[in-house]
């Protein structure tokens, strides 16, 4: 408890020295388990100004450059979680069926302590995600966890941009059955995306032409004053799916929802995509497969509503088998700090090998947020996102020891005590500061339906939306 | 009295002996103001002044104090309270504008309640001039110029819309918008829907067949002159965040702004200097946490059992982080001041009665004179708000507004005696005005 709460609070240094910066490190004579090839024993891993410059033997330091003992460790590729809801504000703007327009890049908490502590799990890049309240949520940001930063700190670079769909029950329940709004139905959720890319295809015509014909009214090459067309946000995000500008990460859960939904995909030609949590995905495996869907998944987590009833934790190793690109992902505060555990269950239940478990924390997920050409593996030119551990990553006694991002280390385990970037609120005691984010979040807090609640009672299960 | 439509000349009034202070922190001792048609004609060392023969004199025994009237750059005095949760919309997803908590196009003018007790207590607390706004969700509507003379204030307005107001509060219930982000793509779509209503206007008024006639939205319309920068958004943000995605939508639709509130703003003293942004920065300050209290602060031996009896490691260092922010918050309008932001006042909802504790505090901790509070009370706001040489200061040509204290105002025993707004004088009741 005691180091729980040196966790909590014991934080020292000054959140000023944090942010976007690049940092050098030679990580000297630790196993390298670089995920695209191989491992590598006693090597040594150099990173310059946030970007691994060379892997070797007998590497020394530039001047100037920390040299970080690892001999009898392992170091390997931050981890990478393709579903999270930690460092958000608000997570569902669930009011509409369809709200393409609203994104988590503009609802971004940078002073949530759950960074912290997914860092001291080796973390280091998340896929904030919308929530799976309606068919065709808000938009994705994909952060790196500099956490002392600010809101623009934490933004991922170069990732492409994602958006979240969600198909079942929640959308069904939060919209058909308590505001009486399609979709009440499965049915209903597939005719939602149907309408609104048609809808979206009506408004990118619609609006080229009103563009066209008013500056030809302006040039005098028209005598017509044309009537205007709206710029629409959320049109102009579907229309950016159907270019293929955004890559779609799917919140499913039954096999037949996503047969409709990769149906419905390959009738308006849109071709990257993700289906989250999945459950079902084992099923169709194949047709996934030949579709070049990839999956991101619970190791073994369900029965939690009617519909993830049917699942097994032999899902990952599965897809796994059949060539679908799978991750292993948290959808959880809790669950990020042990990803590393999440992927070894793959390897217990499913017998996937070591070296593909850990593909599914790392490069998988980083292959469905289009940052596979960053982060992801160990390999000269990427990005020195890595983390040391104490003993081999799958193992349930091996702690990640210390977190780089960039090549500066954010995550400390020997020095967690003086470590003091949490928020201070200068009207909050001590012992408050501490129970904070319990108090305020409960075991709840980090999921996909925070702010509409579906909560089961003896009646059922009822719909609660949460407004501040 | 202000100037008579009527044609025959007020008489003039005066104040004798009194100690007069103006917004620069000059003080004069034995000092005469002499106001006539709501104007100041004289103001300084009696053996400058002439009285004029005509005018109502009320002598200061040499003991009362005159400042310039306060000024509040955002107030909700008078403003009626929301409406309730406003009940289920059929659609969630589309409650129309007025549910959306989208009403630009209201004036405080149209609503205000004479009888709003707020409005005489800040006339006692020396605001004598305030921009009002209205109580709502993301654009409660306009802000408007008052003259502030209690139940008389409605029949006292000075400009309608000199900003509109705009803030980060969700749509009440179940209701769109219900998120940050979703107030942050309605403020982008709300711009987009008037532009091409305006333009709609435009095609039509230009053609005299043949085009089909636009609808009267007069939320949309509302928000012309905010994107023609003809009017500026007078945004409440607070926090550090917040005030990033104000200047984000700033970038976008560019629009002017002036920052209301800010208990963070000084995160982004130098963004805002850069941008030009004017802060009207409430002192709705943080209370100072238990173990920071000295003995000087009246905390009486039962809280102080309150207080662990070890201080470990790590609390010593939350205490320090602690320390640190409440400073932070504390030198707020200090750090903005003094990174070259202009900085007036603003309620904005803050309790009236609590104005004069936490000027204290300000002056106490923050290293604030009193001339420099009183600078942000008066001539500063009056600066952002555009009044600058109407407002704002005693001296010769500006409206008389001012208030006679019979102490210092940051002083607590201090009691406003005479509230003087437009000319008009109003005596308080100085049983209330504790």
């Amino acid at each position: 408890m005691k180091k729980i709460v040196l966790l909590f609070f014991a934080l020292l240094l000054s959140p000023a020295g944090y942010a976007q910066e690049k940092g050098s490190v030679l990580i000297s004579g630790g196993t390298l388990i670089t995920i695209t090839d191989g491992n590598k024993e006693n090597t040594d891993l150099l990173i310059e100004d946030g970007v691994i410059t060379e892997i070797g033997r007998d590497l020394s330091a530039p001047d100037g450059v920390e040299t970080i003992d690892a001999s009898g460790k392992y170091v390997m590729p931050g981890i990478v979680d393709a579903h999270s809801h930690i460092a958000a504000v608000d997570v569902n703007e669930w009011t509409h069926p369809v709200t393409a327009e609203v994104t988590m890049e503009e609802s971004i908490d940078p002073n949530d302590i759950n960074m912290y502590w997914a860092l001291a799990g080796g973390v280091t890049s998340i896929h904030l995600m919308h929530g799976s309240a309606n068919v065709i949520g808000g938009q994705n940001e994909t952060l790196k966890l500099r956490y002392g930063g600010d809101m623009d700190e934490l933004r991922f670079e170069g990732a492409p941009r994602t958006i979240k769909f969600a198909l079942g029950e929640n959308p069904t329940r939060v919209h058909g059955q308590r505001f009486n709004v399609q979709p009440r139905t499965r049915m209903g959720v597939e005719q939602i995306v149907r309408d609104h890319f048609d809808a979206a295809f009506d408004y990118q015509r619609n609006r080229r032409e009103y563009l066209e014909a008013r500056e030809a009214y302006e040039e005098g090459a028209r005598g017509e004053a044309p009537v205007p067309v709206a710029k629409n946000a959320r049109m102009e995000v579907l229309v950016d799916i159907l270019e293929g500008d955004i890559r779609v990460h799917c919140h499913s859960y039954r096999a037949d929802e996503i047969m409709m939904l990769m149906r419905v995909f390959d009738d308006y030609g849109i071709e990257n995509y993700t289906f989250q949590h999945a459950n079902e995905a084992f099923k169709v495996a194949p047709e996934l497969r030949k579709n070049g869907a990839y999956t991101s998944v619970f190791s073994d987590w369900w029965a939690y509503k009617f519909e993830v009833y049917y699942s097994t934790a032999f899902n990952a190793s599965i897809l796994n088998a059949n060539g679908v690109i799978n991750s292993i992902n948290s959808d959880s505060g809790e669950l990020i700090r042990h990803l590393n555990h999440e992927a070894a269950k793959t390897v217990h239940y499913g017998g996937t090998s070591k070296q593909d478990a850990l593909r599914m924390i790392t490069i998988n997920p980083a292959m469905q947020l289009g940052i596979d050409d960053k982060v992801g593996s160990i390999e000269e030119g990427k990005h020195g996102d890595i983390a040391i551990w104490s003993g081999h990553p799958l193992s349930i006694y091996s702690m990640a020891e210390a977190t780089f991002v960039d090549g500066k280390k954010y995550f400390d385990r020997d020095k967690d005590a003086d470590d003091m970037r949490l928020e201070v609120n200068p009207e909050e005691d001590f012992e408050h500061a501490g129970r904070r984010w319990y108090e305020e979040h409960g075991r709840r807090g980090g999921t996909c339906l925070r702010g509409a609640e579906v909560r089961f009672n003896e009646q059922g299960m009822h719909f609660r939306h949460q407004t501040r | 009295m202000a100037a008579s439509l009527q044609g025959w000349s007020q008489p003039a009034e005066a104040f004798e002996n009194v100690i007069i202070h103006t917004a620069d922190g000059e003080v004069v001792d034995g000092g005469t103001i002499v106001w006539r048609d709501g104007i100041i004609r004289s103001v300084g060392p009696e053996e400058e002044v002439t009285i004029p023969f005509d005018a109502y004199v009320r002598d200061g025994g040499d003991s009362l104090h005159v400042y310039p009237g306060f000024i509040d750059g955002m107030a909700l005095w008078g403003s009626p309270d929301t409406d309730g949760p406003g009940g289920t919309p059929d659609e969630p997803g589309n409650p129309g504008y007025k549910r959306a908590g989208i009403q630009p196009q209201r004036y405080p003018s149209e609503h205000l309640k004479a009888n709003d007790q707020a409005l005489e207590k800040a006339a006692e607390m020396g605001f004598t001039t305030a921009a009002l706004g209205l109580k709502g969700q993301m654009l409660p509507g306009q802000v408007d110029l008052f003259f502030i003379r209690g139940k008389q204030t409605p029949d006292n307005l000075l400009e309608e819309g000199v900003g509109v107001l705009a803030q980060f509060k969700e749509a009440k219930g179940p209701a769109y918008p219900s998120t940050t982000m979703g107030l942050m793509a309605q403020f982008r779509q709300l711009f987009y829907d008037a532009e091409a209503l305006h333009r709609q206007q435009e095609y039509f008024a230009s053609v005299s067949s043949s085009y089909p006639a636009p609808q009267k939205e007069k939320e949309l319309e509302a928000l012309y002159p905010v994107m023609k920068q003809k009017q500026p958004f007078f945004f409440v943000a607070d926090s550090k965040e917040n005030i990033e995605r104000v200047l984000w939508l700033q970038d976008e639709l560019g629009f002017d702004m002036v920052l209301v509130s800010g208990k963070e703003a000084y995160t982004k003293a130098q963004e805002l200097r850069r941008r030009e942004i004017p802060v009207l920065a409430g002192i709705d300050l943080p209370e100072k946490p238990d173990w920071m209290s000295t003995d000087d602060d009246g905390k009486d031996e039962k809280d102080r059992d309150t207080q662990p009896a070890e201080v470990t490691e790590e609390m010593q260092h939350f205490r320090e982080r602690q320390q640190q922010a409440y400073k932070e918050r504390i030198n707020n309008i200090n750090t903005l001041r003094e990174s070259g932001v202009r900085v007036g006042y603003s309620s904005n909802g803050f309790n009236t009665s609590a104005i004069r504790k936490n000027l204290l505090i300000l002056k106490e901790e923050s290293g604030m004179n009193e001339s420099q509070l009183l600078n942000i009370l008066t001539q500063s706001t009056a600066d952002i708000l555009g009044y600058g040489q109407r407002l704002g200061d005693l001296e010769e040509g500006r409206l008389a507004n001012f208030t006679v204290f019979d102490n210092p105002f940051t002083e607590e025993k201090a009691k406003g005696l005479f509230s003087v707004s437009n000319g008009e004088v109003t005596e308080l009741d100085s049983e209330s005005s504790n």
